[in-house]
């Protein structure tokens, strides 16, 4: 098993980026081409969560469709599918302010595990105006053969680290256009009550 | 908005995502979330995108997941 962590700041308040959130693989990114498709499957707020409306968690379950070339070795033994699935199940929770989203990979899964957590929370240096991006993912392969098993694992780390760079710039383009198109909610400060 | 993964379903999932962003910024965020206001647009999208999902074979693996994959609503965290 192999673990890849990476976290970051964003200059944006938390509520601006968990709305960027939902728009991360959206026209704004250039970057992240290897997502191609993100699908909601479900979607519900949860009543149990809180007795006030306020503290109502709500989550989502979405299929995330990507494309990206793999070496010849990699593709031959994971049967060479040009598209491959990941189903990701988020939690927002409005009072803690925050955003968790986990994922696991539906393709290849019995011969690769990559399981991947994000949370964005307000960064505690200044949890008005920042917000905290901390990303983990584990990445296991299974086989007989630990060498191949090796060789997948850090050739998927290694893809995971460029994309989880894409991932951040492209990110970056989405909270500016995105905090462009919502500068009159007035969101920075007051507008967000908890 | 991301496109969906079948392109007949991209004008459906556009008119929900643009529901659900107004919905969430507009009013879950600032603790007035508990009404489902856009599950009208999520039914038409939902019924495309499912039909989609069953001709493509993933529509299995999807329900496989939820019942084998520790990542679901008992995870931790997600409670």
């Amino acid at each position: 098993m192999k673990v890849f962590e990476s976290s970051c700041t964003f200059e944006y308040p938390w509520a601006n980026v968990s709305i960027a959130n939902w728009r991360k693989y959206g026209s704004w990114n250039t970057q992240s081409t290897h997502v191609v498709a993100v699908d909601t499957l479900s979607r519900s707020v949860d009543p149990r969560t809180g007795i006030l409306t306020r503290h109502l968690k709500l989550r989502t379950e979405r299929l995330i469709t990507c494309k990206q070339n793999a070496p010849r070795w990699l593709m031959k033994i994971v049967g060479g599918a040009e598209e491959s699935y990941v189903r990701e199940v988020s939690s927002v929770d409005p009072q803690q302010q925050t955003v968790t989203l986990r994922s696991m990979n539906l393709t290849g899964s019995n011969i690769i595990s990559v399981q991947e957590t994000v949370v964005y929370s307000p960064d505690p240096s200044s949890p008005k105006t920042k917000t905290r991006f901390q990303q983990d993912a584990q990445i296991t392969a299974y086989g007989a053969f630990s060498k191949i098993c090796g060789a997948i694992e850090d050739w998927s780390v290694e893809r995971f680290g460029q994309n989880a760079l894409k991932g951040r710039l492209g990110f970056e383009s989405v909270l500016e256009m995105s905090s462009k198109a919502f500068r009159d909610m007035k969101l920075e400060e007051g507008g967000w009550r908890r | 908005m991301s496109s969906s993964l079948a392109p007949e379903c991209s004008e459906k999932k556009e008119r929900y995502d643009t529901c659900f962003i107004k919905w969430y910024s507009e009013k879950y965020l600032r603790g007035e979330g508990s009404t489902n206001e856009c599950e009208g647009l999520f039914k038409e999208y939902k019924s495309c995108l499912d039909a989609a999902l069953k001709q493509k074979g993933i529509h299995s693996m999807i329900e496989e997941a939820r019942k084998t994959s520790p990542n679901n609503d008992n995870a931790k965290g997600l409670k």
